[in-house]
């Protein structure tokens, strides 16, 4: 077995993990600004929900990924309303809008962890499912893992083809250069903001109710896979849906090889090494237009 | 948090003593006993203290008030009254929570943190204000090395785990074994303790690596291991890294005649997320199982009858026997301090985990053991004096 075929193999399905954490938020704050520093948390509430339906109801996850997202985009919308809807109609500037999203976030991810830790205590939680071995180009890995990996390279193309050639991802993309400018050609900016957001929140659900299928899950697994998102999102450009793909691609598969030729306790080293690097020579991320 | 639970408990007072005010008999009952801690019920220590240490503090403390109270030496039956804080997974919170219950709500007695960094950074406490403390999840020779006089481990220490391991495998012939650590404390002393064992008893070690916290992807380290082929395999590693190596090992097919993961292995939840099916014959740290007497099997059921869940085959039970050696101590000698200290440092104690003796604040009569997944049931397979069922040796093929 080719060992270098075999270690960037590995890679790309890990990268696919990250990829997946951070389709959602590249939207939220890629395109609109908004910094949902709460984003783990929702993710948490997607695989939370994943998980009631498998162990409560016995549904097949895979299948349950639908009310996953609905469930979460309605809540998006809520959200939306109650905490981000003020802060983009007063905020002068989109830096103004980042810093006081970034304020707002915080205190949604202390109300919705706790809330989770209300609901269902701290304990770790999981179900198996599809942990059988798929080969894959001579290397095995578990089909769960494969899924993750399907769905992030669907979810980012798909993304990347509506954001580039539909009429409503020039919209968003208009919203995001100018909101007055887009308000001024015809865009109902104050529909579509909530639900690009909203859209973004249904991402971070059917992520977490993914990961729920490899991972065990607890209310504190969110913050970790913020940062994740945030390293993902900065390394391949903020609002780039193939960057973010690419930028997950890069860390899985630097982190692979890097583990074995190096050590594995080096991991966080290489991994800040090449967020360092790409922020040095390419301050606005691998793939910013 | 705090609020919360302050509040649950002044209204659980409340109602007690509208009910006692309503049983003329029992007006002149005694205080209660007030017991304080400092737990993790928030934060990424929050799952382990939830699933070995808090439930069984509130179940002791239900069944003791239950039964009308503990018989405190010299005096009536008390009732016990838990003061638990919320420390968040923060050092600071914690050590300040636990200087405020003793320095000065001046509480009866208090219970231990979660966790070995958390025990470390109370021990000065605990002996500046004198509270023996009975701790079920701190290891670590460094801990004992301090000498505090009030502190006393109820957990195996590393080296006797894993000398019981390196038996275990001796006697099974195993000439060949790879190893893998979580970079932190826990790992790091018990990988040094391995190794140290591994050479008296003439194992070699054919590949041996450490990894960060918080890993999301091991596949790369247990293929290299796989392709060495060694006789056993030893991940000395923390729940989430127990649940992601066991799952991509099955993933690869790396199917050692031995596969031992360290934390977590204990945890039903283990059993739960994986399969019982896919972890049949997997080992790991553990003490006991419902099956080891009488007494466990009783604690076993009051725990799954409170919490509508199991408790986990290793630190739980310890953390029960602490409570059991706590309430032995007050009914012999009360509610000083210094007298229940010496009284614990001197005298043996029949516990669920069987009888338990402290040297200089170890545990020395509970051995090494080491435990396996069998049809659901964590069984204890060495030593033979305490094994609940035979070893599955080579272990089965992944399911």
């Amino acid at each position: 077995m080719n060992l270098w075929l075999e270690l960037v193999v590995s890679g790309l399905i890990t990268g696919g993990i990250y990829a997946v954490v951070a389709i959602g938020l590249n939207l939220q704050y890629g395109l609109m600004r908004i910094m949902n520093i709460s984003h783990g948390e929702f993710l948490m509430l997607g695989a939370y929900l994943t998980w009631l339906a498998r162990t409560v109801l016995h549904a097949d996850p895979l299948a349950f990924l639908p009310v996953v997202a609905l469930a979460l985009f309605v809540a998006g919308l809520l959200v939306y309303r109650l905490c981000f809807y003020r802060i983009t109609r007063t905020a002068p500037t989109v830096e103004v809008i980042e810093a006081r999203s970034l304020l707002v976030g915080f205190g949604l991810m202390f109300l919705v962890q706790n809330a989770a830790y209300l609901a269902w205590g701290a304990d770790l939680r999981g179900y198996s499912y599809l942990t059988d071995p798929v080969e894959l180009l001579g290397v095995r890995f578990s089909a769960n893992r494969l899924v993750v990996f399907a769905f992030a390279v669907g979810a980012s193309l798909a993304l990347l083809a509506v954001l580039r050639w539909t009429l409503l991802g020039k919209a968003v993309r208009a919203m995001m250069q100018s909101p007055t400018g887009a308000q001024l050609v015809g865009i109902d900016t104050a529909r579509l903001h909530p639900v690009v957001f909203g859209a973004g929140l249904a991402l971070a659900g059917v992520a977490g109710g993914l990961l729920s299928m490899i991972y065990e899950i607890s209310p504190s697994m969110g913050e970790p896979y913020t940062v994740t998102a945030l390293i993902v999102i900065t390394l391949g450009g903020l609002g780039s849906a193939l960057g973010s793909l690419l930028g997950g691609f890069l860390l899985g598969v630097i982190e692979a090889l890097g583990m074995h030729f190096t050590s594995p306790s080096l991991k966080m080293l290489l991994s800040y090494s090449v967020l360092i690097a790409v922020l040095l020579l390419r301050p606005r991320g691998l793939f910013a237009r | 948090m705090k609020h919360r639970m302050t509040r649950r408990q002044a209204l659980k007072t409340a109602a007690a003593l509208t009910t006692l005010a309503a049983v003329p008999g029992l007006r002149a009952a005694e205080a209660p006993i007030r017991i304080g801690y400092a737990i993790s019920r928030t934060g990424p220590f929050a799952p382990g203290a939830q699933i070995t240490q808090e439930p069984n503090y509130i179940l002791w403390a239900e069944q003791v008030n239950a039964a009308g109270g503990l018989k405190v030496a010299g005096g009536k039956r008390r009732k016990i009254e838990l003061i638990g804080y919320d420390d968040r997974s923060e050092v600071e919170t914690m050590v300040r929570t636990y200087e405020k219950l003793m320095g000065s709500d001046k509480v009866d007695l208090i219970l231990p943190p979660w966790g070995t960094g958390m025990n470390f950074a109370v021990l000065p406490l605990i002996k500046k204000y004198g509270y023996p403390m009975l701790a079920p999840t701190a290891t670590g020779r460094k801990l004992l090395a301090l000498k505090n006089p009030y502190f006393f481990a109820t957990l195996q220490q590393p080296d006797v785990m894993m000398e019981a391991l390196a038996e275990f495998l001796k006697a099974r012939k195993v000439t060949t074994a790879a190893m893998i650590n979580v970079d932190e404390l826990f790992g790091l002393e018990q990988a040094g303790a391995l190794e140290k064992a591994f050479k008296e008893k003439g194992i070699a070690i054919v590949e041996k690596k450490s990894y960060p916290i918080g890993v999301k992807d091991l596949q790369p380290v247990l293929s290299d291991i796989m392709a060495k082929k060694p006789d056993a395999f030893i991940a000395l590693s923390y729940p989430p890294d127990t649940f992601l190596i066991t799952g991509q090992s099955k993933a690869i097919g790396f199917n050692p005649k031995a596969f031992y993961a360290a934390v977590g292995t204990a945890f039903p939840v283990y059993r739960d997320k994986m399969g019982a099916e896919t972890v049949e014959g997997v080992m790991g740290l553990g003490t006991w199982n419902p099956k080891a007497n009488p007494a466990a099997r009783a604690y076993f059921e009051a725990h799954v009858k409170r919490w509508q869940k199991e408790p986990d085959r290793w630190a739980s039970a310890h953390c029960w026997a602490g409570l059991q050696i706590t309430q032995l101590a007050i009914e012999k000698v009360g509610l000083d301090r210094k007298k229940m200290r010496d009284y614990i440092a001197a005298n043996e104690f029949d516990t669920i985990i069987g009888k338990i003796k402290f040297k200089d604040g170890e545990n020395i009569s509970t051995p090494g053991v080491v435990s396996q997944w069998q049809s659901g049931e964590f069984e204890v397979v060495w030593p033979p004096a305490r094994a609940t069922s035979s070893a599955l040796f080579p272990k089965p093929a992944w399911k």
